[in-house]
């Protein structure tokens, strides 16, 4: 198990080398020159080509990429070149919203999506069914800004149910803890701010998941009639074995080992910023930082997200296939 | 089974509801002082007024900084600010600035003579870094800053340049800083603002919002608000739903297409000239536009009221000069109104028949053009049609397109410019012939009498003789036409009905001082 860890580890470096020099190269072959948004539009060609020299721009790109992975290996992900602030600070001090954001979302969408998967495949070709599986086609067909504006409009301006954007009420913040809304509020008591935090949290939730939650709920339908067909289940029916516990623990255990990697591969790109989200319910995250930083051609912040995000998704892979030993007794790592 | 998935089921319904339930009246929760909230749709680059060069930068500094004079409240005269008064030397040359006493930086820290040369200096040769954008444009010409007594302040410059004084208003590299700050946060306030305005920094969540409070030892009228909240919103149509549900009390960067929503809710709709101008340019150095009588019948084919009526929806006026309406210098010329028939007949008479050209564009909306470079060119080559001009249209991405108006391609481009000072000089001299190889002068328009009067315009004080100058310029450019003017394009804000005195400037800053709320 443990060596196997580390071999896991090992190839992260690959990984992330493979990632740098995509990054790298897309940045700096198909994005504007930086210098001229940092400049503005009084920037004569010396200071523009006195900046390309102070930057390093003019250098070959190997040499460029070469400092870029130095400064990665020592921990440093540089500094923007629109706010002059550090990439791995202002990171850092967005991911909790992320975090926040990507786990309740998975949450929701792991209970959601098992849920209607099983009701489908227990009750394959019913309308329930039909119903499931035509509500999943929906979600992995809504693009999640239009879903997005549309809960907006219902359930904010309409209804006047929920908040429209942001994580908080302002006056309301919690104290600040951990960074998470919910456990902040949670740890200082404070009940006004927790429930304000999580009525703030329902539409980006619901925007978020709905794509996950089809997902997850096609695969386990999929997977469970698969395992329902199987002989063992026969067999254990014969027995005469209730079927709650032939669906619930025959089947369902078994179906749950390639759902879980869905679920894990979902969290790993949720929690790489959910950028369409976040720009709608101006999340402050990580998703919507990235964007700017592209649209500005900031190219450290770029590079440093898109490396930061793609070291999580890996970390986050390995956990999942760690969990399977826990899962499945029969797959054994050594 | 059945029954345990439909309880799970129900138990999720039933907790959203509590949920929901809870959530009544959003707008009644905020916190009992007068707190103020206003969104805007990005972050600030920074909030160093040495450092940043951007309007969301520009918002929120112009209520923590101040500089040596001001804006009109809603035009771009100059008024004394920081300082009371201020001498011209005969020559034009030397600005002396008697500046306001007893006031204080919201540190504490007193505000005289030493504050102002500290501010400008670091951003003086040989102090002044790359970094800087508008530090050069600001104190070009500037030679020397220096404290004659602790509270007078003289400015050399190399040759006299009016705009200068209105270079000072800016909120971008012009507001004194706090010397205090500069030392303390090793000389940039990017994150750590220190002026002498009505509002105070309390603290910026970046990409969240940035909270200002009311400065009670404030020298002149105080804010009547105690707080201020800039929240960052992207999306202008979800800034108009949060002051639907009075979850923000005012917005900037609004879209037409929500404006009706909002009227319908009773909200202020703010629909103000703006600070900017949006053209069309000939290249008047090669044939067919080197011929002023080509450009002349071109312009008649073009019907700019249609174009701000449908293209731009009314959220533009149309442009008959260079100039705003609110810009000293102004001069209602008279322009060429659309009469295809008069084109077709002059094209006719120059032996311009069957004309083919090729414009060149951009591919994003710009803040003087809404809807973007390309709907623009493809309008105007709807226009050249009819009068019997094959036009083909080339779009570039931003960054792109400059350098090929640099390269100078294509005979007709469609650019545009967003005023910086609100001086006529920032505008008209972008047919200044010295700017053709900055690219500015897109059209490459060379006359050196225009040359000579903008010369003028620069040495002679504000007022009426020195307007005088720039109506002349207008006067010859409406005859040359090296450029059709299209539009300006407006500013747009909204806000709620319990806002009070809430304005948007013409140079788009929004001021908090006298907003007040019920």
């Amino acid at each position: 198990m443990f060596k196997y860890f580390i071999k896991r580890l090992l190839l992260l470096i690959p990984v992330v080398i493979g990632v740098s020099i995509l990054v790298f190269v897309i940045m700096h072959v198909l994005s504007s020159d930086p210098t001229s948004i940092i400049l503005g539009q009084h920037a004569s060609q010396e200071q523009i080509d006195a900046l390309r020299q102070q930057l390093g721009l003019n250098d070959p790109l190997y040499i460029q990429y070469l400092k870029f992975m130095g400064g990665i290996v020592t921990g440093d992900f540089g500094t923007s070149l629109i706010t002059k602030s550090s990439v791995a600070t202002e990171i850092f001090s967005r991911f909790p919203a992320t975090i926040e954001l990507a786990i309740i979302s998975v949450i929701v969408a792991s209970i959601v999506g098992i849920t209607l998967g099983v009701i489908s495949a227990v009750k394959q070709n019913s309308i329930l069914d039909y119903l499931c599986m035509g509500t999943s086609l929906v979600g992995v067909s809504m693009p999640i800004f239009w879903l997005g504006l549309i809960l907006i409009v219902l359930f904010s301006v309409i209804l006047g149910w929920l908040p429209v954007s942001g994580r908080a009420t302002i006056g309301l913040e919690p104290a600040k803890i951990t960074g998470l809304y919910l456990l902040d509020s949670l740890l200082s008591g404070d009940m006004t701010a927790f429930v304000d935090s999580l009525e703030h949290l329902v539409l980006p939730v619901i925007a978020l998941s709905s794509y996950s939650t089809a997902i997850i709920a096609r695969m386990t339908r999929s997977t469970m009639l698969e395992v329902l067909g199987q002989d063992y289940i026969r067999t254990a029916r014969s027995k005469g074995l209730a079927e709650k516990i032939v669906v619930k623990g025959h089947g369902l255990r078994n179906a749950l080992i390639p759902v879980s990697t869905v679920i894990g591969l979902q969290l790993g790109s949720l929690l790489g910023g959910a950028v369409l989200t976040e720009t709608v319910f101006s999340w402050p995250g990580i998703g919507g930082y990235t964007i700017d930083a592209i649209l500005k051609s900031d190219y450290p912040v770029v590079q440093g997200s898109v490396m930061i995000m793609a070291i999580i998704f890996v970390l986050v892979n390995l956990f999942v296939d760690l969990l399977y030993a826990f899962i499945d007794p029969r797959i054994k790592y050594s | 089974m059945k029954k345990r998935i439909l309880s799970c089921v129900l138990a999720g319904l039933l907790a959203t509801t509590v949920l929901v339930g809870c959530g009544g009246g959003q707008a009644a929760k905020t916190s009992a002082a007068k707190t103020f909230i206003f969104a805007q749709g990005a972050d600030p680059r920074g909030l160093d007024p040495a450092f940043v060069d951007d309007g969301e930068s520009a918002k929120v500094m112009c209520n923590i900084y101040e500089g040596l004079v001001k804006y009109g409240d809603d035009n771009t005269s100059i008024e004394p600010c920081l300082a009371e008064k201020w001498d011209v030397s005969a020559d034009g040359k030397e600005y002396t600035f008697h500046l306001r006493k007893g006031v204080k930086f919201h540190d504490g820290t007193d505000f005289n003579a030493d504050a102002v040369v500290k501010s400008v200096t670091r951003q003086l040769p040989p102090n002044a870094t790359d970094d800087m954008p508008y530090a050069s444009f600001t104190f070009n010409g500037v030679t020397k800053v220096e404290a004659v007594d602790a509270n007078t302040v003289k400015f050399t410059l190399k040759e006299p340049n009016t705009p200068f004084l209105a270079n000072l208003a800016m909120t971008l590299a012009a507001p004194i800083v706090s010397p205090t700050a500069l030392e303390k946060n090793k000389g940039n306030l990017n994150e750590a603002p220190v002026g002498t305005g009505p509002f105070k920094f309390v603290s910026w969540e970046k990409g969240s919002k940035v909270t200002l409070e009311k400065n009670n030892d404030y020298w002149g009228e105080k804010a009547k608000l105690d707080k201020v909240v800039i929240k960052i919103d992207k999306e202008n149509s979800v800034r108009a739903s949060e002051l639907m549900t009075g979850a923000i009390d005012a917005m900037d960067g609004l879209d037409p297409s929500d404006v009706d929503k909002l009227k319908e809710k009773n909200m202020n709709i703010f629909s103000k000239p703006g600070m900017n101008i949006n053209y069309m340019a000939f290249d008047c150095d090669r044939a067919p536009f080197n011929d002023p009588k080509v450009r002349e019948a071109v312009s008649y084919a073009i019907d700019r009221n249609e174009l701000v009526k449908y293209l731009y929806q009314d959220y533009a006026d149309p442009a008959k000069t260079m100039l705003p309406n609110f810009i000293a210098g102004y001069k209602d010329v008279a322009a060429y109104e659309y009469n295809p028939e008069k084109a077709k007949q002059m094209l006719k008479e120059l032996g311009k028949e069957n004309l083919q050209v090729k414009m060149i564009t951009y591919s994003n909306p710009r803040p003087y053009n809404s809807v973007g470079g390309q709907k623009l060119a493809e309008a105007i080559q709807n226009y050249l049609s009819k009068v019997g001009i094959t036009a083909t249209i080339d779009v570039y991405q931003w960054t792109e397109y400059k350098a090929k108006i640099k390269q100078g391609e294509g005979d007709i481009k469609f650019y545009g410019w967003n005023g910086d000072n609100g001086d006529a000089d920032n505008f008209l001299s972008l047919v200044d012939s010295k700017e053709i190889a900055s690219s500015l002068n897109a059209a490459r328009y060379s006359n050196p009498e225009v040359d000579k009067l903008l010369a003028q315009g620069k040495a002679t004080p504000n007022g009426d003789a020195r307007n005088a100058v720039y109506g002349q310029i207008q006067d010859i450019l409406a005859k040359d036409a090296p450029w059709v003017n299209i539009s300006y394009s407006k500013q747009m804000a909204a806000s709620s009905p319990k806002v009070k005195n809430f304005s948007v400037h013409p140079t788009g800053s929004v001021f908090f001082q006298k907003v007040d709320k019920e």
